[in-house]
């Protein structure tokens, strides 16, 4: 059998035999799912650098084609999901130990792994879709099992995803059918027309998964509700993973955009509010996990605005920070699930002063949040610097929008870092010990990559992001400390140390780090706007379905009129006639002649005179 | 006579007439009539499965088996073609499920005797119907069948119920009959009953069909197919016993509407131009406002009737964009939602009898205790959402690409805002019904019912993975038809 076909299969057999397994000997199903995670990242690591097409018919439609490719990019974003679903599996076996539903846990994970595989590998559209709306099942899976009542967060993210896939599912056939082929590495399209329509769906179904704004309101849900390595996992890594790089296959090869075109002003427009909206949300958070499933649509933003711009260097930017974020996020999770399962709890209130205590969740989750905040040399750092250049090429305006984000994320994790690990210890965490070791290894294994990717930036740039994108070149040119512009890093620079004055400053005002914030999240106006911001109406979803529900009362009430007809007018209509028919049936046998007769006479007439 | 002429004749007669004799045998022993039931269902399948072969085989229209049950004076021509043995296949298979899960369900009522011999009676015609190569022939298979279940929806034979039984006949008759004059019509000017010898009279385009008996057909097949405004009689309707529901709503009683209108203005009289706007903005019309109510009741039997009126305008999509690939669309649709709302409606039945209650706001948490049905449920309602990779998918993927492939990308976008509203009441139901708290306590079903809601949600699963095969016979059925073959 072809190896790319087992890359899909092989997990999610082993998912549905897990998902089925009952009562077995301990640690059957961690094991196996770490064997089937390992063989998996071995598999991709051992197939890079070639380009292995693989077709074969699957029924009778030319459409229907079993279409794989491994080739740069595919293989890029592939051992990138491999290696952050082992490390997540490793995390989860002591981190999920005590919990119920693991065979379907362990399950849902397989099978989103081949799902993936699927979906990366994929080079037809329609095979695409199959892969990337399977995940809904998983997706709603994953967060359903977390706790009593998770199931409403869990459906919400799967109407909210489900109906992007809809969009994304008109998109691709916009396309295929305007390009006779759904052959993704056949398709070149220009933008105009329902091009223009086609495209912007199928942006649509692609950033949705990335999680940006406005469909990104089932994140911080889940971050709440779902089992905490879920957060890592899907949202943090594999979702923008898959996100960015069909994003990136969409602008990039399927479109032809350019960057005069009005379609990449629109997207970096999307990207720069989706950036600042969730990054202000984010500020004010009080737990843990909710502020940092914000970030996590926040920086989807950067990604947006880096491909979006449309120039070589913005999407260089866009999918190194793809990887970068996978890569800090992920990590700042598991930093989360560590002071989760040690603490008991994710409220910033009832945190505080465990630094100490845990010095390695606390040194990862420094390193990460130095990553995430843009703090040179680190990995964020590099991809920032990026799409700024590409954001200030097309208008300062984006920029400025950029950097503001930036200093707003460096506010948020000096606030988090400093409520959570410093400041006051609560008596009550006194005896919190370090997590244990297969939980901090994945942790300490992606922080070091954080720094590797700062410091030499050029394996990515040169083996990874380069080839992927196709601007080999442009990435070779900017691998190393070879920054696009120092005045841009320079003010990067004053931004971040910005940021930590006002951290230190609002500490001392406010009283201690979760308060940090608070002098902007009361200041005049922002005040009234965040207020209404935290209310169920602000959030996107309750507003559409919402808007739905009128629909569907109109709906109702057309129904109604049309039963109506049936079950009112046509019974009314039916009596009054058969009351009209039967009132004139007086039982006089003068009338009854007479009716006889204006009948034998008009039969006459009408044989007489019409019929001839 | 040749074998495959006994295969054709078999799969229509063995029914019909058996089921006559089903009120006997369930007078010897119930065993005995409620296998004799199911067999005799199970022969129409295995007939039709026997003629697919052939038929199948063929590249051209030329592969397919007629028989002549009239005078050749006054001919009635049966005729297996593609279509034909696909949509038997289907309908057959399903009311074959269905008769199994009633051994369970009927057990406890009254007039057993007589719902085995109408839903018998009622595939029978079906049969019949689906191999009609005459229009007389239709008419009377049709009405065979509006017969059956105007008894079967009153099964319960309360007065409100009775009444509702009333309002589909008379809603479905009226369409007959309008239907039927328009036939009359068709052959005061061919000549003929005969399909075949109507599209050759009407082939010539100086000679243009006849657009009022093209609309009163018309009206026929949309009061039968409950589509928009003709509809409310099967929400109405679901106060029949569920294997019933499953029989007329999903399976096969809607489908025949469809199927009319895939034998009569695809392969008999192809419909162009205005034609297809009306149909296709009936259709969308129709998905919207019935998904609408379906959001908005609260009888879980109602709400899934009103997502069989919003899928069944899905397969009109596909017939009526026109396109190859929708019409494919549209008979793998006929397949895969016969599979998956048969599951929605079985499972309702297994609720409805171990909660007393068919209000979704009475009921909630039964995950717990129903955890086999919960998950056919859900995976029966990820098929008809079009989740992957459950056969739902393929079949909505290809009638909204039929639609743009006809040059209809604004309809597609209609039937996608209606797909949205699927995915909304389909969890709407689904959460209501099974999370949340407990409120009335219920245990599973009977294990015979059980199993046939767990092989129907499988087979979903199955048709969506193994999606090749029922492609290609679809596939295969439209190759016959003139004018789409390629």
């Amino acid at each position: 059998m072809n190896i790319l076909l087992l890359l899909i299969l092989v997990p999610i057999v082993a998912g549905v035999l897990v998902l089925l397994s009952r009562k077995t000997i301990p640690h059957t199903r961690e094991s196996a799912t770490m064997l089937i995670a390992l063989v998996n990242l071995i598999a991709v690591i051992a197939l890079f650098g070639q380009d292995l097409p693989y077709s074969h018919s699957w029924g009778p439609f030319k459409a229907f084609s079993l279409d794989l490719r491994y080739y740069s990019f595919s293989s890029f974003i592939l051992i990138a999901a491999a290696g952050f679903t082992l490390l997540v599996t490793i995390y989860s076996w002591r981190f999920m130990q005590d919990r119920a539903h693991r065979s379907q846990y362990y399950g849902y994970m397989l099978l989103s792994l081949g799902f993936t595989n699927g979906a990366v590998l994929a080079d037809n559209l329609i095979l695409l879709l199959f892969f990337w709306e399977g995940l809904l099942g998983t997706l709603f899976g994953m967060i359903a099992i977390g706790r009593p009542g998770a199931w409403k967060t869990a459906m919400k993210a799967f109407i909210i995803v489900g109906v992007t896939d809809l969009c994304l599912m008109l998109g691709i056939i916009l396309t295929g059918t305007m390009a006779h082929t759904f052959k993704m590495s056949e398709i070149s399209l220009p933008v105009q027309g329902l091009g223009i329509t086609a495209m912007l769906l199928m942006c649509v179904g692609a950033t949705a998964k990335a999680g940006a704004m406005p469909f990104h309101s089932w994140i911080p849900d889940a971050a709440v509700d779902a089992p905490l390595p879920f957060m890592a996992f899907m949202p943090a890594s594999l979702e923008k993973l898959l996100g960015i790089y069909l994003l990136t296959r969409i602008t990039l090869n399927l479109y032809k955009l350019s960057p005069d075109s009005w379609v990449s002003p629109a997207l970096m427009t999307f990207g720069c509010i989706t950036i600042l909206a969730a990054v202000m949300m984010a500020l004010v958070q009080k737990d843990f996990k909710r502020l940092l499933s914000y970030h996590a649509v926040s920086q989807v933003g950067y990604m947006i605005l880096g491909v979006g711009t449309a120039l070589p260097i913005g999407i260089i930017g866009g999918v190194f920070h793809m990887v970068n974020h996978a890569m800090y996020k992920s990590c700042l999770f598991l930093t989360a699930g560590s002071v989760e399962k040690q603490t008991g709890t994710t409220d910033l209130a009832k945190l505080g002063g465990i630094g100490r205590l845990m010095p390695i969740t606390f040194t990862c989750f420094i390193i990460a949040a130095m990553a995430i905040s843009g703090v040179p040399p680190l990995n964020g750092f590099w991809s920032k610097e990026f799409v700024y250049d590409a954001a200030l090429s097309h208008h300062v305006i984006f920029y400025l929008a950029a950097v503001l984000g930036s200093f707003f994320t460096a506010a948020s994790f000096l606030k988090l870092g400093h409520a959570a690990f410093l400041g006051k210890r609560d008596p009550a965490n006194d005896n919190v010990k370090e997590a244990p070791v297969s939980m901090l290894a994945p942790m300490i294994l992606i922080a070091a990559g954080c720094i590797l990717f700062g410091l030499w930036n050029a394996l990515p740039l040169n083996h990874l992001v380069g080839p992927s994108t196709g601007l080999a070149a442009e990435a070779q040119e900017h691998a190393g400390f070879h920054l696009p512009s120092l005045l841009l890093a320079t003010l990067t620079c004053v931004a971040l140390l910005g940021a930590l004055a006002n951290h230190i400053i609002g500490a001392r005002a406010n009283g201690g780090g979760l308060h940090a914030a608070d002098h902007i999240q009361y200041a005049p106006v922002l005040g009234s706007i965040y207020k209404k911001a935290q209310t169920d109406g602000a959030d996107p979803y309750n507003f559409a379905t919402r808007v739905a529900g009128y629909f569907c009362t109109a709906g109702w009430a057309c129904d109604k009129a049309v039963d109506w007809v049936y079950d009112g007018f046509t019974v009314w209509l039916t009596r009054t006639l058969s009351f009209a028919v039967r009132a004139s049936h007086t039982g006089s046998y003068a009338l009854y002649v007479l009716w006889a007769l204006v009948g034998a006479a008009a039969v006459v007439i009408y044989l007489t005179r019409i019929m001839p | 006579m040749d074998q495959q002429h006994i295969l054709l004749c078999a799969a229509v007669f063995v029914p019909i007439i058996g089921s006559f004799l089903l009120p006997f045998l369930g007078r010897i022993s119930l065993g005995t009539r409620n296998a004799a039931a199911f067999l005799l269902i199970a022969i129409a399948f295995i007939c039709t499965a026997l003629l697919a072969p052939s038929v199948f085989s063929g590249q051209t229209s030329g592969h397919t088996v007629t028989f002549d049950i009239g005078t050749a004076a006054f001919p009635l021509t049966l005729k297996a073609d593609g279509l034909a043995v696909f949509v038997g296949l289907v309908s057959s298979f399903v009311s074959a499920l269905i008769v199994l899960y009633s051994w369970g369900y009927v057990s406890h009522y009254r007039h057993q005797n007589e719902y085995y011999l109408e839903v018998v009676l009622f595939l029978g015609a079906m049969m019949g119907l689906v191999y009609s190569a005459n229009l007389l022939l239709l008419y009377i298979f049709w009405e065979i069948t509006a017969f059956a279940s105007w008894r079967l929806i009153g099964f319960f034979r309360e007065k409100d119920y009775i009444v509702r039984a009333d309002k589909a006949f008379l809603v479905t008759g009226f369409g007959a009959f309008s239907m039927l004059l328009g036939f009359i019509i068709l052959y005061t000017q061919s000549g003929s009953f005969e399909m075949s010898a109507v599209t050759k009279y009407f082939a010539d385009p100086a000679v243009p069909a006849p657009n009022f008996a093209i609309a009163l057909i018309l009206l026929g097949i949309l009061s039968k197919s409950a589509t928009l405004p003709f509809h409310t009689w099967l929400p109405d309707a679901g106060v029949a016993p569920s294997p019933v529901t499953a029989l007329l709503h999903a399976a096969v009683l809607v489908k025949i509407g469809v199927y009319a209108y895939a034998r009569l203005f695809i392969v008999m009289l192809p419909l162009a131009g205005a034609w297809l706007d009306v149909v296709l903005v009936t259709a969308a019309a129709s998905a919207l406002v019935s998904a609408g109510a379906a959001l908005i009741d609260t009888n879980m039997k109602r709400i899934i009737a009103y997502s069989t009126v919003s899928q069944i305008a899905f397969i009109f999509l596909g017939l009526a964009s026109g396109s190859a690939i929708g019409i494919t669309g549209a008979i793998l649709y006929i397949l895969m939602h016969g599979l998956a709302k048969a599951g929605l409606f079985l499972s309702a039945g297994i609720i409805e009898q171990n909660t007393h209650t068919k209000d979704i706001t009475k009921m909630g948490g039964l995950i717990r205790t129903m955890p086999i049905t919960a998950v056919a449920f859900l995976l029966c309602a990820f098929s008809v959402m079009g989740i992957p990779p459950f056969g739902g998918f393929f079949s909505k993927f290809l009638v909204i690409q039929g639609a743009v492939d006809a040059g209809r990308p604004w309809i597609a976008g209609v039937f996608v805002f209606g797909a949205v509203l699927t995915l909304l009441y389909l969890w709407r139901i689904f959460t209501t019904i099974f999370f949340g708290d407990a409120q009335a306590p219920a245990t599973e079903g009977s294990r015979l019912m059980v199993v046939v809601v767990a092989l129907l949600a499988v087979l979903g699963l199955v048709g969506g993975i193994l999606v090749a095969y029922p492609s290609d016979w679809a596939n295969a059925a439209v190759r016959q038809i003139p004018g789409l073959g390629n």
